[in-house]
């Protein structure tokens, strides 16, 4: 895109200008949480259970894998990219967890480094193509991800394996009976990204997705800081993998495959805007959680299970008009 | 012949379609594409004898046309700086109506056909509405959209596989008139006709224009919304249409049928040079593209290698065919472009 024509299209997407007062970084995972108590109250009313300590560490345990996929790939987005090999790396990571398991809390914590090593390496062969070589993201990422889903084949041809007893337990406990452990590891990844988020780095991360060269012009690294997206990216997928080892108990070499376009709906669900700049990735952790209890409420309701995806498409169709609606009631609307 | 093509043209940033250039850089990537698809038919003779034979060739051009199918309209979409997720759906949804609502009797497929492709269509304007009028992006719409058609077809049909495909459409991509394969006069046709529509007509100008510049487009007066939806509703037709084909190969339809042809419509259209943010590429781009990808896949398919190995090699083939175009440092780019400047003299 030309400097003029992006000063346009973000000039009439109202991209700019209610940052000022209405805070729109915020906005985002504000919406999404709305939706999700919206959600859990319905849940609720048809499903007594729902508010016991139990199905609540179960929808953690859940949406974990999910929210920790869809921040990576927010990383992505918010720098202007699409990383299709986020489907690759949760592979990889589910299968190294199951095929090597290591157990006990420090075992667990090698698996975990091992599978954002993984990731990391992925990310930095993504970053590489992209950002040095000039490859269009989803091009690039496409390549990647098709090479890692044929790593973690090779790695484990047929699903199987068995994920260690402390991981596949303890991780998806409670803690004294009422802190799901996999909401802590959540939380944890939440807190790196805020604290990422206010460093040079994070910013850069914006200001390339806004608009590159000004973020080039006014000092930024931007090939440095674009191949880091996609580092942390892979990290955060390696931990998805790990943490859906730890729910599944077992490796699958397709594993990563359903991520892949339910990352980019928690992304938008959590208003992070998908041609980049504007979002976060708490936004994003958030709508994963909010697609995943989508499901579990229809079910509750009593949606036949060949219709719920319809209800799961028109819903998550209306939860973006209705964010559209909240959020810009003057704009005539984008083609973006 | 063009005179203003730049010094070198594939390093300007975006090159104006309207000025009907020749071989410029634009034509680079699909040129560079093709010569590797053919060194790869060539090398495939290694692997096997039987690979490179005429029939061997049919096959790869019947499987690109499927593909392709969906990548027009995929591309259309690309270009007007969108994306079609729902033309998996999309495919599924003509393939399961060709072979429930019209069935192996055929009798009804003169209108038949037609409202089934008119249903796509309809299927698609309704994401080119959301994504146009509502400001919906266009990976939630079109997701949501092939969601709730593969939902309602799993619904209708129980989960159960449909058999039986109309005798036309088998006719269409097995059969022969005069000794010409009908597939690949279907091919070549539909060749023709989409390089028309996206490069010659109104409609097609106006998806550069757009995927230039929405606000350009806007502030210049074009019809915006409408072409964006028209994009849409052809991209579902067309998918609709390859569904529909591949019924007729394959003598049935599954509810799945659509899923392998997502990543790889979009692959086809990027790899083939556009840019995935709008407003650049070329059809021939996209229809070699397609003949690199269904080529790449049956030789790999021959190789007997295990299946995690074939992935990884077609992973590194694809990476390399796009590293191979990429970046105008590149040296058989330059070469290529020296070529275009004789030809021109």
């Amino acid at each position: 895109m030309s400097h003029l024509s992006h000063g346009i299209d973000t000039h009439t997407a109202g991209g700019l200008r209610p940052k000022a007062g209405r805070k729109p970084l915020f906005r985002g995972a504000l919406l999404a949480i709305l939706v999700y108590l919206v959600m859990y109250v319905l849940y609720g009313l048809a499903e007594p259970d729902a508010f016991s300590a139990y199905s609540i560490a179960n929808l953690f345990n859940n949406a974990a894998p999910l929210a920790l996929a869809a921040a990576g790939q927010t990383l992505v987005i918010l720098s202007r990219g699409f990383d299709l090999s986020l489907a690759g790396v949760i592979s990889i990571a589910n299968v190294l967890t199951a095929i090597a398991p290591f157990d006990g809390p420090l075992g667990a914590l090698f698996s975990l480094a091992l599978s954002m090593a993984a990731g990391a390496v992925v990310g930095a062969v993504n970053g590489y193509l992209v950002a040095y070589r000039g490859i269009q993201t989803i091009a690039a990422t496409l390549g990647t991800m098709i090479i890692s889903q044929g790593i973690a084949l090779l790695l484990l041809p047929v699903p199987g394996g068995s994920v260690a007893p402390f991981v596949s337990d303890t991780l998806t406990d409670m803690l004294w009976n009422t802190v799901p452990v996999s909401a802590l590891i959540v939380g944890f990844f939440a807190l790196l990204w805020l604290g990422l988020k206010n460093t040079d780095t994070g910013i850069a991360f914006y200001a390339v997705g806004a608009d590159d060269n000004a973020a080039a012009l006014s000092g930024i690294p931007v090939k440095w800081t674009r191949c880091k997206a996609f580092i942390l990216a892979g990290c955060f997928y390696g931990a998805a993998g790990f943490m859906l080892s730890a729910q599944t108990a077992t490796g699958d070499p397709n594993a990563g495959l359903p991520f892949l376009l339910l990352s980019f709906a928690a992304v938008a669900l959590g208003g992070t805007s998908l041609s980049g700049g504007h979002g976060g990735a708490f936004g994003s952790m958030v709508g994963a959680a909010v697609l995943l209890l989508m499901q579990k409420m229809l079910f509750a309701l009593g949606v036949a299970s060949f219709y719920i995806g319809f209800f799961q498409g028109v819903l998550l169709i209306l939860a973006i008009v209705c964010g559209r609606v909240i959020n810009r009631p003057r704009a005539g609307g984008t083609a973006r | 012949m063009n005179t203003s093509t730049p010094v070198n043209p594939s390093a300007s940033p975006r090159r104006d379609q309207r000025t009907g250039s020749r071989i410029n850089g634009e034509y680079i990537a699909p040129l560079m594409l093709l010569l590797l698809t053919v060194l790869m038919i060539f090398a495939s003779r290694l692997i096997s004898p039987a690979l490179g034979s005429w029939s061997q060739m049919l096959m790869i051009v019947t499987l690109s046309t499927f593909l392709l199918l969906v990548s027009f309209g995929q591309g259309l979409v690309i270009l007007s700086g969108g994306m079609d997720l729902s033309v998996a759906s999309l495919f599924m949804f003509g393939g399961v109506m060709s072979a429930g609502a019209i069935g192996a009797d055929g009798g009804n497929v003169a209108y038949m056909l037609p409202l089934i492709l008119l249903g796509a269509a309809a299927i698609g304007a309704f994401s080119g509405i959301g994504i146009a009028l509502l400001g919906i992006p266009p990976f939630i719409m079109t997701m949501g959209t092939g969601i709730i058609v593969a939902s309602l077809a799993l619904g209708a049909s129980g989960g159960s596989t449909l058999g039986a495909s109309p005798p036309l459409l088998s006719a269409l991509v097995k059969g022969s008139i005069a000794g010409m394969p009908c597939i690949l006069v279907f091919f070549i046709l539909f060749c023709l006709l989409g390089i028309f529509i996206q490069k010659s007509t109104v409609f097609g100008r106006n998806l550069y224009a757009i995927g230039g510049s929405l606000g350009a487009a806007r502030v210049s007066g074009l019809p915006v919304t409408s072409v964006t939806i028209a994009a849409y509703a052809l991209s579902g037709l067309s998918a609709a249409a390859g569904g529909a084909l591949l019924t007729g190969y394959s003598d049935g339809a599954t509810l799945r049928m659509g899923d392998p042809y997502l990543l790889p419509s979009i692959a086809a259209v990027v790899v083939g040079g556009s840019s995935i943010l709008g407003g650049k590429g070329t059809f021939v781009g996209t229809i070699v593209g397609c003949l690199f990808l269904v080529t790449l896949d049956s030789v790999i398919a021959a190789t007997g290698l295990s299946q995690g190995w074939r992935q990884i090699v077609s992973g590194v083939v694809i990476t390399l065919a796009l590293l191979f175009q990429s970046g105008s440092d590149n040296a058989l780019a330059v070469w290529l472009e020296n070529c275009a400047k004789l030809f021109k003299k």
